[in-house]
């Protein structure tokens, strides 16, 4: 098995890694690397298993199956104390009777650092995180976001081998989220320090990550770029969760995908067999409506579709358009301003829907059909 | 500006409600509380203080005082530290019959105290059933002495303290000990400097009501006891031998000091506890 050898660059490797509680799997077969200067971002529903992953790495829970290395080790069987990484809490559990360099201090003088040493981290650190002003502050007397800073602070007082954030940021507004997460991942970009961030805001992973692995329960559905994982979706559940995307069912003739009145020109990259179902996704802001025969030349012609709603959602129009299928399947697209005032659309208009970009995934749900059965 | 405020406030009529409740409740808690107190303070000391000091310092009466604190501050020291490990393991730990284990511990608070200390006589005594099944030479002769009265102190005590640290153990945030661990604490250093800590407020408290309720205790430590003047006669049962023998003066002396006692402890507990919870 090529894939349970370690890596030896990596800062983390999780390998074949499973864990059930009771009779319920909670995670499959988890396999993933952390290279030294990278954030990986886990991305996820409820429930599917993220926070386990990150127990598990940290040696507060133990897989059930498989392995876990840090910086080449094996520590599997090492406890949580031995294995110095640096957890951040959702609720950041930062101690209540100790002040904010006191909680600083705490892993140093765990590891009897010198109290000269402890001082110059401590200047350091307060300073790196902005919170010179409240040194002896207990966290009942700071702010969400400066409790944040100090619980990671505290983690990098004692050179971590990883950072591992559970969803930070779950306790803060919406604002102090967007600007908080720049924040720290200018910080980990500048100390360097490998971290895996969880959260289940797909507006937070394509921000932060340098990859992204979505989870589902329990498994990994891909682990790829944010570029990657957003324009080139591995499954439907990807396609959906992160951002939207309309998904249309049908199956493979030849070198196009049919479904109804769509025939799509598949791309020579793809591999596909005779008669495989298939699923099309296409993302809203791909899909171009333009006047019948108005295409425009780099757009494929999907299909014509009447518009049932317009909307508009700030920054672009939303267009619900209805396909001429049996089944009169809906068609969300969105258009940026610039095109509203172009061409203006209304609630009937027969419009033409071009595509510039799309995905097909095998439907793996459904059996290859033969010739003379319907889609 | 304030005399606006008042101003306005009078416009709305004179709130009859709030000064009649107020006179209700102390017309009622008067006879009920505050009258018996303070007959304690003005008989005590209605010869003269000089004769309250007689009486307080009287061989037998300085006694049986000593005796209940030392007695009641062995049982306080006990009821702390394995109060602490019982509700550690109890919080911590789920096993077969754990709740089971918790209802007993709390029970004494339901049981009267003769009750409590006549269970004793009948485990510990010469004919009871460890002598029976050990042998009654194999049995250490603990009843009747200074012994008996902790073990007494403890039973009926023990449910409070438990009660109180308890439930700060059941409401710790388990994240707090998980933190310490991976930043390398041992369970013990993570116990020390960062569950001990949280505990302190319910410690205190768990301490000053033991203190407070064993010092005080009267129902269970007669029975075991034995009630022997300058051997092991508590202060309360000191002040119950006292007024038998008519000599309530002599009563009122060591009453009038267990009052103030407990008088000193419950402030303690009102503003201490405050103080030491605060993050
Ligand atoms: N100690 C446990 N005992 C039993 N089941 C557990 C335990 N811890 C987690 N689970 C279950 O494992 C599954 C995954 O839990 P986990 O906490 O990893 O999810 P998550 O992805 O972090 O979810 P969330 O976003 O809600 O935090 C859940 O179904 C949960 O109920
Ligand atoms: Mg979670």
């Amino acid at each position: 098995m090529l894939e349970s050898l370690a890596n030896e660059s990596a800062a983390v490797s999780i390998r074949d890694v499973s864990k059930k509680f009771g009779t319920t799997t909670v995670l499959d077969d988890i396999n993933f690397d952390v290279a030294q200067d990278e954030i990986v971002v886990l991305l996820g529903a409820s429930g599917s298993g993220k926070t386990t992953i990150l127990r598990i790495i940290s040696g507060l829970e133990m897989p059930g199956t498989g392995r876990v290395m840090l910086h080449g080790k094996d520590v599997t069987n090492l406890p949580a104390r031995l294995r110095g990484t640096g957890v951040i809490f959702q609720s950041y559990a930062l101690f209540p009777k100790m002040n904010v360099e006191q909680n600083i201090a705490y892993g140093l003088k765990l590891r009897r650092r010198s109290k000269s040493e402890i001082r110059k981290t401590i200047d350091r650190l307060v300073g790196m995180v902005h919170l010179e002003d409240h040194r002896k502050k207990y966290p009942s007397q700071l702010s969400g976001g400066q409790q944040q800073r100090v619980a990671i602070a505290r983690a990098l007082a004692y050179e971590p081998e990883v950072l591992l954030f559970d969803e930070p940021f779950g306790a803060l507004d919406a604002q102090i989220r967007a600007s908080l997460r720049r924040e720290i991942r200018k910080l980990l970009k500048e100390i360097k320090v490998p971290s895996i961030f969880i959260t289940h805001d797909q507006e937070e992973a394509l921000e932060l990550g340098d990859r992204i692995a979505v989870l589902n329960s329990g498994r990994i559905e891909q682990i790829a770029t944010p570029y990657e994982v957003y324009t080139n979706p591995a499954t439907e559940y990807v396609a959906t969760f992160l951002g939207s995307a309309n998904i249309i069912e049908g199956v493979i003739r030849g070198r196009t995908f049919q479904s109804e009145e769509i025939s799509l020109e598949i791309p020579s990259d793809y591999d596909f067999r005779d008669g495989q179902p298939a699923k099309l996704v296409i993302r809203p802001e791909d899909i171009f409506l333009r006047r019948p025969e108005n295409l425009m030349q780099n757009y494929q012609q999907l299909t014509e579709g009447v518009v049932e709603e317009t909307s508009f959602v700030g920054a672009f129009e939303r267009v619900g358009v209805r396909l001429p299928t049996h089944d009169g399947q809906r068609l969300i697209a969105t258009r940026p301003k610039t095109e509203t005032a172009a061409f203006q659309l209304y609630a009937g208009q027969r419009v033409t829907v071009g595509v510039v970009r799309f995905r097909i995934l095998p439907d793996l749900t459904r059996l290859p059909l033969h010739a003379n059965r319907a889609v | 500006m304030s005399a606006n405020l008042s101003g306005v406030r009078h416009t709305r009529g004179f709130d009859i409600v709030k000064p009649l409740s107020i006179t209700v409740m102390i017309a009622v808690m008067l006879p009920l509380v505050l009258l018996p107190l303070a007959s304690i303070f003005i008989f005590g000391t209605a010869n003269g203080l000089e004769s309250f000091w007689h009486a307080l310092t009287a061989p037998e009466a300085i006694f049986a005082l000593k005796l209940s604190i030392v007695t009641s501050f062995w049982a306080t020291v006990f009821n702390v530290v394995f109060g602490l490990f019982a509700a550690y393991v109890l919080s911590k730990y789920n096993f077969w019959g754990r709740n089971a284990l918790i209802v007993t511990i709390s029970l004494p608070t339901a049981i009267p105290t003769a009750v409590a200390g006549f269970a004793l006589l009948l485990l510990w005594g010469p004919y009871g059933t460890l002598s029976r099944v050990l042998g009654e030479e194999n049995v250490p002769e603990i009843m009747f002495t200074a012994w008996a009265i902790i073990l007494a102190n403890i039973f009926v005590t023990f449910p409070l303290a438990f009660g109180v640290i308890k439930p700060v153990f059941d409401t710790m945030n388990t994240s707090l000990e998980e933190a310490s661990a991976t930043m390398g604490a041992t369970r013990l250093q993570t116990f020390w400097h960062v569950t001990l800590p949280s505990l302190r407020g319910a410690l205190l408290g768990g301490a000053l009501l033991t203190f407070a309720r064993a010092v005080g205790e009267f129902g269970s430590t007669i029975l075991v006891s034995g009630n022997l003047a300058s051997r092991t006669q508590t202060a309360p049962l000191y002040i119950f031998a006292k007024f038998n023998e008519g000599q309530v003066e002599a009563a009122n002396a060591i009453a009038i000091v267990l009052a103030l006692l407990s008088f000193a402890i419950f402030s303690i507990l009102f503003f201490a506890r405050d103080y030491l919870e605060t993050d």
